[in-house]
């Protein structure tokens, strides 16, 4: 087993803006005229061809997620970017993480998308699930206050629809289907792995914990992330019975990499300060709108806030990023000995953001980061092969049609059509065989 | 229940301990003072727990009772309440629970689209309606101002129309973390009514057939519900009157409390009579 798993994590932003600071928020309101589209073709097929590129360079997944009416990230349908990925990968796990599900009319087609990239891909997806930004509450017009009940509601939908078989009726409380029978189910049994990205709230860590699901800490300070590990951990063992894995104890981290230390600041400070000042920029009553959480939660929160002046997130300084541990920036010596801290100090399985493109990073330097990830940090962590964990396993999938022909072999049932009007049938497969109709036909005759 | 919407008991001068009510399983806050004709005011989405000039003129005519809706103020956030029909038959039964067969009806903002429902489907508990500045209908071209796609300091100037400075005493206190955690857990009450859809695209068609002496007032210059909101609804209801009060802005009882009292007064006294 590998002591880390690395995981790219780029959001597929539209830096081409005005400063932020002249705007009240470069999300929900930023005008979309904006937005060229003819910039966005070059945007988009640079940046997939990045995520395409970590299968080659080693990674062990490629994820995904999704964002409304923003600068900050253009990917309103990571269903469609997975779905590019999934085409011109073989082997490497692409997660999806997640799909945000409160703002969704109906969950059934997460259950179908996740499904069909599941079976396509040949059961390398991972599926996340998310309640999405409070300024994705203002942009889908979703009530914020029913959040957390619609998140779960679709998450027991989908997973009903992907464990239990269909059809079945759904009668809820904001889903109402008669039937629920998605075709196709996925090729991953029960389902393909589950992450519940979050931000240390103690509900989500709880879940996840409860179904072994695998948490990620998105960006926040190291004694956050920290506190969240451990509460999964403790609440694995003390209220579930279990000991948790590592693998599923996530961080999403900013890591930089560069020749020397100096060097890889040089490169990174400028686009991982675009991602917080500039893409980050959404004011409380977008990011946080009423209802999005508990009144309990929001007391806690705006306390804490104020007792240690904690600036908005879009006020963050570079300095204070890296010294809190929301990115890791240096030379290959400087990111092995953060990551060893993440990996023995705080236990941490999964790494995601482990290079990749942010803010206004030109491609080549983005290739460039992944590039020296791949090659000087990433071995260290794995055992003496350097192989992904997915090189050790057999893909679900059959990538030739001979081992597919050898190991999956027929089909449990036959085509067939009716052939004449005595109640014959007969595989269409032959029908355009006379002399194997003919045989058919005599021996239906017997 | 889940949670309280009231934190700490706010510092306001205006401040005083409300009574208390079972209604079903939610016990319910309400402030009732004077004696006449019974007057029930519905709140907007704001100045909850107070006894505000405004209500102290309506009490030295009528009896007057301001109860608080359900996760506004000192009343908790009932789990069940999820849409209007939960919040319109909730009044049905506070007034059976305080033995009111029929009361003067008043509704301020949101508190004013709330009794036009009750209005539509309890007219026989009406003796009359008044809307002040109300929403639930919508007029094209004439977008409301979107509280909740504002800085929270944005909007005293809005309900005000300006200087709010005179108001304060009104407002939650933005140094206050108690009053803070109060306002976001009344806005996601009213998220809970509005957000999806802040109008009934069915109330116009169901005021044309209100049988009940209405009186709409408007401000003077609302900068959260255009003006011709007011109009809209006095054209809508059968035999509404329209009055707008001179100088204010959404907030206009509490700008204007004499005016809009004697108004609202002398028009409940001439349906009484």
């Amino acid at each position: 087993m590998n002591k880390l798993q690395f995981y790219s994590l780029m959001f597929m932003p539209y830096p081409f803006i005005p400063p932020a600071a002249d705007l009240p928020s470069t999300w929900v309101n930023l005008p979309n005229s904006l937005y060229d589209p003819k910039v966005g073709h070059r945007l988009y097929n640079e940046f997939l061809e990045l995520n395409v590129l970590t299968e080659r360079l080693g990674y062990d997944g490629v994820l995904v997620n999704e964002h409304h009416q923003t600068a900050y990230g253009t990917m309103p349908s990571p269903n469609i970017m997975a779905s590019y990925i999934v085409a011109k990968t073989e082997r490497i796990k692409v997660g999806v993480i997640g799909n945000a599900l409160p703002l969704h009319g109906n969950p059934l087609r997460v259950a179908e998308e996740i499904a069909m990239l599941d079976v396509i891909s040949g059961g390398r997806m991972i599926s996340g699930f998310v309640r999405g930004t409070g300024n994705e509450y203002f942009s889908y017009g979703i009530d914020p206050s029913t959040s957390r009940e619609r998140f779960w509601e679709a998450h027991d939908l989908i997973l009903k629809a992907w464990t239990e078989p269909g059809p079945f009726a759904w009668e809820g409380k904001y889903f109402n289907l008669p039937f629920v029978n998605p075709w196709p189910q996925p090729l991953q049994q029960p389902h393909p792995p589950i992450w519940l990205p979050g931000f240390a709230s103690l509900e989500t860590i709880d879940e996840a914990a409860k179904r072994h699901y695998t948490f990620m800490q998105v960006f926040s300070p190291r004694v956050v992330l920290k506190k969240a590990l451990d509460t999964y951990r403790r609440l694995a063992e003390e209220k579930y019975g279990y000991e948790a894995k590592r693998e599923n104890l996530g961080a999403a981290i900013l890591i930089y990499v560069a020749e020397t230390d100096e060097q890889a600041h040089r490169e990174a400070r400028p686009h991982i300060t675009w991602l917080f000042r500039e893409g980050l920029k959404h004011p409380n009553y977008f990011a946080g709108p009423p209802g999005y959480q508990s009144q309990a939660s929001f007391r806690n929160f705006l306390g804490t806030i104020i007792e240690k002046g904690i600036p908005d997130i879009y006020d963050l300084q570079y300095e204070y990023l890296i010294d809190n541990g929301y990115a890791i920036v240096g030379s290959p010596d400087t990111v092995i000995e953060e990551l060893t801290k993440l990996t023995d100090d705080l236990g941490t399985g999964v790494v995601t953001g482990a290079g990749g493109q942010w803010g206004a990073m030109p491609h080549w330097m983005a290739i460039k980061n992944m590039t020296l990830m791949a090659e000087e940090v990433m071995p260290h962590f794995r055992e003496p092969d350097g192989k992904p964990m997915w090189a050790k396993e057999e893909r679900l999938g059959k990538h030739t049609l001979t081992e597919h022909s050898a190991q999956v072999g027929k089909p449990k049932i036959d085509p067939s059509i009716p052939w004449g009007d005595d109640g014959m049938r007969i595989d269409p497969r032959i029908a355009h065989l006379p002399e194997l109709v003919d045989e058919a036909v005599a021996e239906y005759e017997r | 229940m889940t949670e309280s919407a009231a934190a700490e008991k706010p510092a306001s001068r205006y401040y005083t301990e409300p009574s208390r009510i079972q209604v079903g399983d939610l016990d319910v806050a309400y402030r009732r003072k004077g004696s006449g004709e019974p007057v029930m005011f519905l709140h907007g989405a704001g100045t909850t727990r107070l006894w505000l000039p405004f209500y102290e003129r309506m009490s030295e005519s009528v009896d007057f009772i301001a109860p608080e809706h359900p996760g506004f103020g000192e009343t908790a956030f009932p789990d069940w309440l999820d849409g209007w029909s939960d919040l319109i038959l909730h009044y049905r039964d506070l007034l059976d629970a305080l033995e009111l067969d029929r009361v003067h009806l008043i509704g301020f903002s949101l508190g004013g689209w709330l009794a036009s429902e009750l209005a539509v489907y309890f007219p026989e508990r009406l003796k009359s309606l008044t809307l002040i500045t109300p929403i639930g209908i919508s007029i094209e071209g004439a977008p409301r101002a979107n509280l909740f796609a504002m800085p929270p300091e944005a909007i005293p100037e809005m309900l005000f129309s300006g200087d709010f400075l005179p108001y304060v005493d009104f407002l939650p206190n933005p140094n206050s973390l108690d009053d803070i955690v109060n306002a976001y857990g009344e806005l996601g009450t009213f998220a809970r009514l509005t957000w999806t859809r802040g109008y009934n695209p069915k109330l116009e068609r169901h005021l044309s057939n209100v049988d009940v002496p209405t009186l709409v007032v408007g401000a003077s210059d609302d900068w959260i519900v255009p003006n011709v909101y007011a109009d809209r609804f006095a054209e809508l209801i059968p035999g509404a009157k329209l009055e707008r009060i001179p100088n204010t802005g959404h907030a206009a009882i509490v700008q204007e409390p004499d005016r809009a009292a004697e108004l609202i007064s002398g028009f409940i006294e001439g349906v009484a009579r």
